[in-house]
């Protein structure tokens, strides 16, 4: 197989609420002129397209086909791709067998959402709008306050059953999700491309926060953002040409399971506590990338955590360590920028969630430390190896991807 | 920077039909009339659906195979609310468990009574408290109370 | 490059209203392929789905359609655009020697479900087409054919003719949606205008629809079937979304991705080597347009070669000799039929639809307001 590599990543500006002053193209375009910028490339230099959004979120159809004239994919083939949550890392993944199979030499992955021009609440319901409407007709209550399948939790009830499933599986507290949420608040004050910033954030100020539903506050939530994100990717020939440093795909892999969140026309077996997904895909990758023990081998980790509890829980999941460590690992700072197992230096979902960036975001994050261009994010170790993660769908759909600093070894 | 004017849209769900499958319900609300609850057993390895599917996820076979489940359970996990769904709050929390009946490989949500939120933990037995007049309803099963 | 994948085995299935759930669809789909192939769903090293969410009126609309088409715990992405370019990435995945096998899903409610003339409404510029409510598919297919039949002083009566040729196959056709019996020019030129000159049966029809294809690297279709079908070239290209901008009466994009097809496949002179085309034509006069683009016709000769019978199934170069989309059109799973029916045609199980000398076959697909996107495979055997 082809070795693959990124040599150049761009973003907006900024990743903010709302971006009153572009619309969605245009907004879209900022990160591919960044993404040019950085590299010295132009739109001659890129063989084919890769591009991924939520749509429903913003209610436009298909919007690669508007956006087709903003990024320099005139006369290329463009693909779309949408997997939910994981969109960003979908797209990557595409873009990377257009080159891995050797039919193209460099392609440009280009993700975003802009979430202020749409409803996400909407958007998400929307998956299982159906099911929803043939409960009530059979007499759900949709105030969740009684009878069978009532989702007692309200708007946030799905992850607090995974929150409070892995509170009660690893030993960890409510106030180890504070922390967590913290401690990227804080990382987030020092990347320019974060959402919300806090420097001065602290376990008892996001325990001040209130509780939505038991063991997720607001202060544990992810915001909704405006913002894209392009990775440009090349071969080994190709890459030698632009860059003098690339960060290398050295595994992806992926995993479907049945939808997680309990409804009454779709029963799920898969159990909430296990995310088989994720073991599954974790393990496929490492096996993939010829890594043997990934607690030892990887320097760096960046997790996809719409809520606070997920950067521990999946750390566990994916196997950076043992069920009921993760916590521990915090607990001894090892989880911060000075640490031995440095995550989400970046601020991660939790800081920052334009829906159909924050899975690539992962990937360019990994890239970003391994290249020693995350600037004040930079984490303190070396880092050789870094591992990408994930998650979409209905909490049902986990993506994996393993760079390194240098192109793989068959 | 100047500001961007703002256009309505939207996105009209009502324009769909949708066809859902509906039989493993509908043996579901049936059973539940009469205070049973009625899942779909697949023939070949034995998974227990509670409402049945028309086809198995791990043989990817068809069923139809109707069978009863306990209404006794575990709790696998539970959160408790603190505001509804549109983000009110509640008067008073609500206790919201995720139960795994005994005889049932799906599980269910519901509403937790009977207990207070300091003493409902991962694991622990529960049982359905059916409603005095069962119609064929998701209101049949009132609500889960311990054991 | 020598590409050796093969597609192995297909399913598929459209109708006004195919009087199901897409759970259902999908299911019955994949559980055919697996039973013709004599294997399971663990058989299927990846799957890539093709659904849209404006389409299924669902977000995400892949969560629930993973498990009856037997992705459980297995590896799945979802391509939303037309599932012609879902074989291309499917073939991509095999291609870099990490799978053996690739499975191919695309379903589409758009006869009972969904409105596809609003599922277009959607695609458009939010802040300005939209807004002005001029521009829907139907109209700009409309400015398409104006634009191409005056181009070229062609009557209107071509047309009536290539929609009767296609309306004609479409009645063999078991796999097909609108079938009509004793189809004639005359037929077509007395159904309803809609845009001039544009009229109903020049249109496609909204249809439901499903297929499910698999393809195999070259060491395990052997094992699989002693008919593979090979994939020899594929090509995808894209052009401005603005109409204004385009020459309606050409497809630049079709002709690039026609290109880089044949170019991968070895193809010099495609209209002498090609034995079968099988063209996304949603609406008539897109058929010659693309087949032009795919150097498949002369330009200028389309009039010529329809009154010649030269694209009809016993002719010298048949095109949709399935029917075509205007046999049906479940959006976005329509090029994946194309690929289905040429696979159909290149190992002699097309019946009345079959073609005598079925070799090389070409087969497009398209995405967007007049084709904005277009997707190309050669296929042989």
């Amino acid at each position: 197989m082809r070795n693959v590599g990124i040599v150049g990543i761009g973003y907006t500006p900024v990743f903010v609420s709302k971006r009153k002053d572009v619309n969605i193209s245009e907004m879209i375009s900022e990160a591919v002129e960044a993404a040019f910028s950085n590299t010295g490339l132009g739109p001659k230099d890129i063989d084919a397209v890769v591009f991924g959004n939520m749509h429903t979120f913003e209610g436009v159809n298909l919007p690669h086909l508007w956006a087709a004239d903003y990024i320099a994919s005139l006369g290329k083939p463009l693909m779309r791709i949408a997997t939910g949550g994981t969109t960003g890392m979908s797209a990557f993944h595409a873009g990377y067998y257009h080159i891995a199979s050797g039919l193209h030499d460099v392609v440009m992955v280009v993700t975003y959402e802009k979430q202020s021009e749409g409803d996400s609440q909407v958007g998400l319901m929307g998956i299982i709008t159906p099911e929803v409407m043939a409960m009530i007709a059979a007499g759900i209550d949709v105030t969740g306050g009684s009878g069978m399948g009532a989702i007692g939790g309200g708007s946030a009830g799905g992850i607090s059953f995974q929150a409070s499933s892995y509170l009660h599986h690893s030993g960890a507290g409510i106030e180890h999700i504070d922390e967590q949420a913290a401690l990227e608040r804080r990382n987030a004050a020092k990347n320019p491309y974060a959402h919300l910033k806090d420097p001065d954030a602290t376990a008892e100020k996001v325990a001040q926060t209130p509780l939505v539903s038991w063991p997720i506050r607001f202060g544990h939530i992810c915001p909704t953002s405006d913002g894209a994100t392009v990775a440009i990717l090349a071969s080994e020939k190709a890459a030698a040409r632009i860059t003098e440093k690339a960060a290398w795909v050295h595994a992806v892999a992926n995993c479907a399971s049945d939808a997680t969140t309990a409804n009454l026309i779709e029963s799920q077996i898969t159990d909430p506590a296990e995310h088989l997904p994720a073991i599954i895909a974790s393990r496929q990758a490492y096996e993939r990338a010829g890594i043997a023990d990934p607690k030892k081998e990887i320097d760096y980790v960046e997790i996809y955590n719409g809520f606070a509890h997920q950067a521990l829980m999946y750390l566990e999941k994916i196997g950076m360590c043992e069920v009921g460590e993760a916590h521990k690992l915090q607990e001894a700072g090892e989880l911060e920028m000075s640490g031995r197992m440095p995550v989400n230096a970046s601020g991660g979902v939790v800081s920052t969630n334009a829906i159909g960036t924050s899975a690539m975001n992962r990937v360019t994050e990994c890239a970003l430390q391994i290249l020693g261009q995350a600037g004040e994010h930079q984490v303190e170790k070396d880092v050789h190896k870094a591992v990408a993660h994930g998650w979409g769908g209905m909490m049902q759909y986990v993506t994996i991807t393993v760079l390194g600093d240098k192109p793989k070894k068959d | 920077m100047e500001e961007t004017r703002v256009v309505q849209g939207t996105w009209d769900i009502s324009t769909f039909k949708f066809r859902i499958e509906g039989v493993g319900l509908r043996r579901m609300l049936d059973g539940m009339k009469e205070g049973k609850l009625v899942g779909t057993r697949c023939h070949k390895c034995g998974t227990v659906y509670l409402p049945g599917p028309f086809y198995c996820r791990k043989c990817h076979i068809e069923i139809n195979e109707p069978t009863e489940v306990s209404d006794h359970g575990e709790i696998m996990t539970y959160t408790i609310g603190y505001a509804d769904v549109r983000g009110n709050p509640l008067d008073e929390p609500r206790i919201a468990p995720v139960v795994k009946l005994d005889g049932c490989d799906s599980w269910i949500m519901g509403v937790l009574q009977g207990v207070k939120p300091e003493d409902v933990h991962v694991g622990m037995r529960v049982k359905v408290q059916w409603a005095e007049e069962r119609t064929g309803s998701l209101q049949d099963m009132a609500y889960y109370v311990p054991e | 490059m020598d590409i050796n994948v093969a597609i192995v085995g297909y399913r598929m299935q459209s109708a006004p209203d195919l009087v199901t759930s897409r759970e259902r669809l999908v299911f019955e789909l994949t559980r055919g392929l697996f039973d013709d192939l004599g294997i399971e769903r663990t058989d299927v090293d990846t799957t890539i789905l093709d659904s849209n969410d404006f389409m299924d009126g669902r977000t995400i609309s892949n969560v629930f359609i993973d498990p009856p088409a037997g992705v459980y715990m297995r590896d799945e992405s979802k391509v939303e655009m037309d599932a012609a370019n879902a074989v291309i990435y499917a073939c991509m995945r095999i291609l870099t020697g990490q799978y053996d096998t690739a499975m191919v899903v695309g379903i589409a409610l758009t006869g009972s479900q969904a409105s596809p003339y609003l599922y277009i409404e959607y695609t458009l510029n939010p802040t300005y087409e939209r807004q002005v409510k001029l521009l829907n598919e139907v109209n700009a297919a409309a400015f398409q054919a104006r634009s191409y039949i005056d181009r070229f002083g062609y009557s209107e009566r071509l047309l009536d003719d290539i929609a009767a040729l296609s309306l004609a196959n479409a009645a063999l056709n078991p796999n097909q949606a609108r079938r009509i019996s004793g189809i004639t020019a005359d037929k077509v030129a007395a159904s309803a205008m809609y845009y001039e000159p544009l009229r109903e049966l020049h249109c496609y029809p909204p249809t439901d629809g499903g297929c499910a294809l698999l393809l195999a690297s070259e060491r395990k279709a052997k094992e699989l079937t002693d008919k593979p079908v090979w994939i020899k070239g594929m090509g995808m290209s894209t052009e401005t979304y603005y109409l204004g901008e385009r020459k309606l009466y050409q497809s630049s994009s079709a002709a690039e991705a026609a290109q880089r097809a044949y170019e991968l496949a070895g193809v010099k002179k495609p209209a002498q080597e090609i034995d079968v085309a099988e063209i996304s034509a949603l609406f008539a006069h897109q058929e010659p347009l693309l087949a032009e683009a795919m150097g498949l016709m002369g330009e200028g000769k389309a009039e010529q070669a329809y009154a010649a019978g030269e694209t009809a199934i016993g002719g010298k170069l048949p095109i949709n000799p399935s029917g075509g989309a205007l046999g049906a059109h479940p959006v976005s799973v329509t090029g994946l039929m194309r690929v289905a029916e040429a696979a159909r045609q290149l190992r002699g199980e097309a019946g009345d639809n079959q073609v005598k000398k079925a070799e090389l076959a070409v087969v497009h697909g398209q995405d967007g307001v007049c084709a904005q996107q277009n997707a190309v495979l050669v296929l042989g055997i």
